[in-house]
């Protein structure tokens, strides 16, 4: 072990928290005895934690608000499917495969769009994603159409085994994040963020950056389509491909704390409990309940639930360490930025009533 | 031939239409540069609110407009007094603006299905189904009618942003706040009056929709991208920009159909806004960004 030198962006500390993390959650199962239920949707919280993180690439690092990301989920999703179907191809090839041509065709829409930045990406993505599950439903040989694609019974991992695969997925999303925060590529990243002309003038290749964050962003995304057609083994595309599904992704990395290391996959636990136990009993309620927390987190918390636990770590007198909460959503970066980000100060004078 | 005359006169008055809709978006992005996401919901809370006068009090639509304008202008302040005022400005408030105006817009959609549930509504007045024949093809009355509304209304918003007191101060903030500080002018309270004057704005298109389609809750979602390719195309800010923005797109929709199977409308739009943003960052008729 001494001889293998870490890279720069991971320290041994993390490494080792992030092992301890994956160990415990790996055996949980085996030792505690969880029901059925708590079993299954902790799997699919696994892979909601994914998905958020892989917004989060695009959202938070870049500050690329995607509102049409359930496009590459409902393409991984259907491409695994059809592949299992029609190929029988084991599950994790349908899903890497998935994931990959969901990749691609993030690529295929962002390469051009991911030149404009702020409201006009963000609104073209609202675009992406309408357009996509539009014809996602009138091609119905190969998505089913309205009436959706059933999968092979038997044939895929069981809702039980799918705990450890979800938990597999998690990980690896983990590692991108933080690899892709961390690593060179974060700070380009960052620049990017903060002005792409001057990241451009220190010799960041934008455009290959945000592709890349995107492609990778995509391909998590495709993969955790799968995971989901596995999960429920029927699909269809007004659920795959629905609007609200896109919001859900972003709600997650809001709550959690947007641009944050792991904040969204607080979020996607926070989320995935609101529509468990709340939303079970209101559904009527859902929309509001979203839009309201959006609007709260906005106005009085920027950094969600990241924010908050670095409010109380700073209460309690201290500096938060790398490697709170199963590897730290406090870098010295995103500490930083909690502290230019209180939103109720006006940055122009003269605008005295925002204060 | 006969048929392309036909569809030419229809996109013409849908294009007014559209223009109704966008222009309280894009004067709120040209003054304030914040996208109004909620836009769509306000486009629907109007429908919705010109449905009940009608339903309940019988008010025919177009002299409800008056109310509409009001409540909207109002509704737009406090939204502007209650949320926007609050955030930070430039390009760091504007993922936060999207996110935050997003919130209330889908708080706006769940109220109204709290209040009037998810179905199909529709106003139907006596003349809804009367008919007028431009260049020998038949046309909705309503639409015709909207039509009109909507000329009227972009030249109302003309003479009050070139010829009025309070237009020259807005088009002074759009340009520069820090600047009209220090001649005097309140920019919060410009602030205010644009989001009032923008919301009054899509409160009228709301109105005029109503009129036109049938509405439910999640009404506006496709309205907002239109008005956005609409401010986009038009090169944001100017009135007759945003009408000129207005009539390329509705042509665009309305000839697609000569390639492209009719469910893919809608997304004609969106491949139009990204080859303009491509190709044409400051829209079609945009030379610099002036407001």
């Amino acid at each position: 072990m001494r001889g293998l030198r870490l890279p720069a962006w991971l320290s041994g500390r993390t490494l080792l928290l992030f092992a301890a993390g994956l160990a415990v959650l790996y055996a949980a199962p085996l030792v505690l005895s969880m029901g059925d239920y708590t079993h299954n949707v902790m799997g699919l919280t696994f892979m909601f934690m994914a998905a958020a993180l892989a917004w989060n690439w695009l959202g938070g690092y870049v500050g690329q608000i995607s509102f049409g990301h359930s496009a590459m989920f409902g393409v991984g999703g259907f491409v695994a499917a059809r592949l299992a179907l029609e190929l029988s191809l084991p599950f994790w090839a349908a899903w890497c495969i998935g994931g990959l041509v969901a990749g691609i065709y993030a690529l295929l829409w962002g390469h051009p769009t991911l030149r404009l930045r702020g409201p006009y990406f963000a609104i073209a993505t609202i675009g992406v994603g309408e357009a996509t599950r539009l014809v996602a439903t009138y091609w119905d040989e190969f998505t089913g159409g309205s009436s959706g694609l059933s999968l092979p019974i038997g044939q895929g991992p069981t809702k039980y085994a799918l705990y450890w695969y979800g938990l597999y997925l998690l990980a690896g999303a983990v590692a991108l994040s933080y690899w892709l925060r961390r690593s060179r590529i974060g700070l380009g990243l960052l620049a990017i963020k903060e002005d792409v002309e001057a990241a451009g003038d220190v010799g960041v290749n934008a455009t290959f950056y945000q592709d890349l964050v995107l492609f990778l962003s995509g391909t998590v995304m495709g993969v955790c389509g799968g995971f989901y057609a596995s999960y429920q083994a029927f699909i269809d595309p007004q659920d795959m491909f629905s609007f609200d599904r896109s919001i859900g992704f972003i709600l997650m990395a809001v709550i959690g704390g947007i641009g944050t290391i792991l904040g969204p996959a607080l979020g996607a636990v926070v989320f995935v409990m609101i529509q468990e136990f709340l939303l079970a009993t209101y559904p009527q309620l859902y929309l509001g309940l979203y839009g309201l927390l959006l609007v709260l987190v906005i106005l009085f918390e920027p950094l969600g639930i990241s924010g908050l636990l670095l409010r109380l770590g700073r209460r309690l007198g201290r500096r938060p360490t790398p490697g709170v909460a199963a590897g730290g959503i406090a870098t010295s970066s995103s500490a930083a930025e909690g502290e230019q980000q209180p939103v109720l100060e006006s940055p122009r004078p003269g605008q005295g009533g925002a204060a | 031939m006969g048929q392309a005359l036909s569809l030419a006169v229809s996109a013409v008055l849908l294009a007014g239409f559209y223009a109704a809709m966008a222009y309280g978006l894009g004067l709120i992005y040209g003054v304030l540069r914040v996208v109004n996401l909620a836009h769509g919901g306000l486009l629907m809370a109007s429908a919705y609110l010109t449905w009940q006068l009608f339903t309940r009090f019988h008010i025919d639509p177009y002299l409800a407009i008056p109310i509409v304008l009001v409540v909207f202008f109002g509704a737009g302040i406090a939204m502007y007094k209650g949320l926007v005022r609050f955030l930070p400005r430039g390009a760091a408030g504007g993922v936060q603006s999207l996110l935050l105006l997003f919130g209330t817009w889908l708080v706006l959609r769940n109220v109204a299905y709290l209040l009037f549930s998810g179905d199909d509504q529709a106003v139907r007045t006596s003349y809804s189904t009367a008919a007028v024949r431009i260049l020998g093809n038949s046309f909705s009355l309503n639409r015709v009618v909207v039509f009109v509304i909507a000329v009227l209304a972009m030249l109302a918003l003309h003479v009050l942003l070139q010829r009025t007191f309070l237009g020259k101060a807005i088009r002074a903030v759009a340009q520069n706040p820090d600047s009209c500080t220090l001649v005097g002018i309140d920019v919060e309270r410009v602030y205010a009056l644009t989001f009032g004057i923008g919301a009054a704005l899509a409160g009228l298109a709301g109105l005029l929709a109503s009129t036109l389609f049938a509405f439910n809750p999640a009404f506006g979602a496709e309205e907002v991208l239109r008005s956005f390719v609409i401010i986009v195309l038009g090169g944001m800010g100017s009135v007759v920009g945003i009408a000129l923005g207005a009539l390329v797109l509705a042509f665009a929709e309305v000839f697609s159909i000569y390639l492209v199977p009719s469910y893919l409308t809608s997304a004609v739009g969106f491949v139009l806004l990204v080859v303009v943003l491509v190709v044409r960052p400051n829209g079609l008729f945009g030379r610099r960004e002036v407001a």
